[in-house]
């Protein structure tokens, strides 16, 4: 028998080889879809340590969990759920993406890959019951969070903003401890036609905080607002790229 | 035409025990010498929790020093938050007319309901009840100036029968005003018979509608004062130099920093869904046209395409041209903010407003003219 090597899959370096990619390549047409986006105000500390230096935070910081279920996809039915970070590009706002699961494994692959997303394999719950949505994002058994809007009532479509996810754009390096070689932004601008949205009280927990997984260290201090639509969207290519 | 100066005080970081201090006495100053040099108005806001961009919380108090020290320049409200979370309607009628005692009848009041969650939030007040809320109050606190005994039984507060005092010197009342980053709500402000206080840092062009529209709408007006205001205040940057590069220069620096300040606290439109702020407002404004603008770098060396059409920044024959495309579209008093940050330093500031009392005014302000020939003839 020849000799195998030995080095086990949890010491491997981190590379992204992106050849014979198991998906389509963009824009991914995600016809009715169905958001959650709920908004709360955070830590003014938090929002400086987790954010890039070429962004701001808002006054006051914010931050948002964003829960998709795409039924139809290139790639088959998916759901998404991203935690993310209000700030500034400059005069722009945008949302810094932080965590994100899904519970598609070619998903999984594709959003790290073409559009960076932080995703992690895990379970997206989305439960609708009279006026209120509540959703529960799942990773190795633990609910690292649940995201819900209460008490929703509808809202005019055209109020309705998603503002663009800052993902980013990372060549790790290949040597323990050491720098990336290349750090940037992609810019990512999903298109979203609204067909109707219920807007509602919003409400963030992290039952079970994952220190692999730590949404809960983005803290809910008080709620903003949420909402709830149906929309036909679309995942293009990363619009710009920018400084780190 | 008539001109103003508009304060946000802005107070940048890092701070120092002195910084607001410094700010607030910078601004003073500038005010003292507006009303020396023949300005006809000065303005400040009311924000709050606006860190960096605007620490002018309380303008009542700011605006009754510069009554103190100055003798005929008006005061300005722009804008006073008149939504009940904020200040008490009846609070703000006895601080307007407190205010206008003490400045010898030259208030002018304008009214508003902020933009921003920053603010809203902050006070708890529910962004789909601000409009409503902005006209209740507006309608009531003439009445509280007017009516000996005032009562009111309203949706957002109520008062029983009261005796509001102190009473305005101004009668019947001061001017009354609101501010205005929409068309809808130019459209309002004719609608109720009251002045357009254009807060949004927009071109002439992008005004041009808005103003005939209102010119348009306050013939058929229902004042909810005792008379009808109608007039348009325009506002904009100004620093005037002798040498275009100069000019340009730090006009840039002024507009970038405030664009930028400005961009970093949240429009309710941006976070908020809800068609009481269906139009984005002076933020999203800013930050559309600030979106493909180079860095400050950039914007020092020339001026990054920071400067637009209608902006006071440039030699006095340059500020002369803009300022003419403001009057042929109908506005009639045109307002400037002076500075940001603090980024241009204060002597410069006060040179620049030298600099346009002394040749840009005349071309404009017979007022100003006069008041400056009497002033230099008492020197004699």
């Amino acid at each position: 028998m020849p000799d195998y090597g030995q080095l086990a899959a949890e010491q491997l370096p981190h590379t992204v080889p992106v050849v014979a990619p198991p998906y389509p390549p963009p824009p991914w047409p995600l016809p009715g879809a169905r958001l959650l986006k709920v908004t709360y105000e955070t830590e003014k500390d938090v929002a400086i340590r987790w954010l890039p230096p070429s962004l701001g935070r808002p006054i006051p910081p914010y931050a948002h969990v964003i829960v998709g279920h795409y039924p139809e996809s290139p790639i088959g039915p998916f759901s998404l759920a991203v935690q993310t970070l209000g700030c500034r590009s400059r005069f722009l706002v945008r949302a810094y993406s932080l965590q994100a699961v899904t519970d598609s494994p070619t998903a999984l692959i594709a959003l790290r890959e073409v559009w960076g997303f932080p995703c992690l394999l895990g379970k997206v719950a989305v439960e609708e019951k009279g006026g209120d949505v509540e959703a529960r994002v799942e990773v190795a058994g633990r609910t690292v969070c649940v995201a819900a809007l209460r008490q929703g009532a509808p809202i005019d479509v055209e109020v309705v903003r998603f503002d663009p996810y800052l993902n980013l754009r990372l060549v790790p390096s290949i040597q323990d401890g050491q720098p990336p070689p290349h750090v940037s932004l992609a810019q990512i601008d999903p298109y979203y036609e609204f067909k109707h949205a219920l807007r509602g009280r919003a409400e963030v927990r992290f039952p079970r905080p994952s220190e692999g997984a730590p949404w809960h260290l983005v803290p809910f201090l008080s709620p903003v607002i949420a909402v709830w639509t149906e929309a036909d969207t679309e995942l293009p290519f990363a619009r710009f790229v920018m400084p780190y | 035409m008539k001109f103003g100066i508009f304060f946000e005080l802005s107070v940048p970081k890092p701070w120092s025990e002195r910084s607001e201090h410094q700010v607030y006495f910078n601004a003073l100053e500038q005010a003292e010498l507006a009303d020396e040099l023949g300005f006809d108005q000065v303005w400040a806001v009311e924000h709050h929790f606006l860190e960096e961009y605007s620490h002018c919380s309380a303008p009542e108090v700011f605006l009754t020093a510069v009554a103190m020290r100055t003798k005929r320049i008006r005061i300005g409200h722009g804008v006073m938050l008149v939504l009940p979370p904020f200040n008490h309607p009846v609070r703000c009628a006895e601080r307007a007319a407190a205010l206008d005692i003490l400045s010898n009848g030259r208030l002018e009041f304008g009214t508003g309901r902020s933009a921003t969650w920053t603010e809203l939030g902050g006070f708890n007040c529910d962004p789909d009840l601000t409009k409503e809320m902005w006209d209740e109050s507006l309608r009531a606190i003439p009445k509280m100036w007017t009516q000996e005994i005032f009562s009111w039984q309203g949706k957002h507060f109520s008062v029983p029968p009261r005796c509001v005092i102190p009473k305005p010197l101004q009668k019947p009342h001061p001017p009354l005003w609101v501010a205005v980053t929409s068309p809808e709500t130019a459209i309002q402000a004719a609608e109720r018979g009251i002045g357009c206080l254009g807060v949004s840092v927009g071109t002439p062009k992008e005004y041009e509608e808005r103003v005939k529209a209102y010119r348009r709408v306050i013939r058929e007006c229902e004042p909810v004062g005792e008379f009808v205001n109608e007039q348009v205040n325009g506002v904009t940057f100004l620093y005037v130099d002798e040498n275009e590069e100069e000019a340009r220069l730090w006009g840039s620096k002024l507009v970038y920093t405030f664009s930028l300040l400005a961009a970093h606290f949240t429009g309710v439109s941006s976070i908020y869904p809800t068609p009481a702020y269906k139009v984005p407002g002076l933020l999203f404004a800013l930050r559309r046209e600030q979106e493909q603008r180079s860095s400050p770098t950039a914007a020092a060396s020339s001026d990054g395409g920071i400067i637009r059409e209608g902006m006071a920044i440039g030699t006095p024959e340059t500020v002369i041209k803009q300022i003419k495309l403001w009057e042929e579209i109908g506005v009639d008093r045109m307002v400037f903010l002076l500075n940001a940050g603090e980024v241009i330093p204060q002597e410069k500031v006060l040179r620049s407003l030298r600099l346009f009392a002394e040749h840009v005014m005349p071309k404009f302000d017979a007022e100003a003219a006069r008041a400056r020939d009497s002033r230099a003839r008492a020197a004699r």
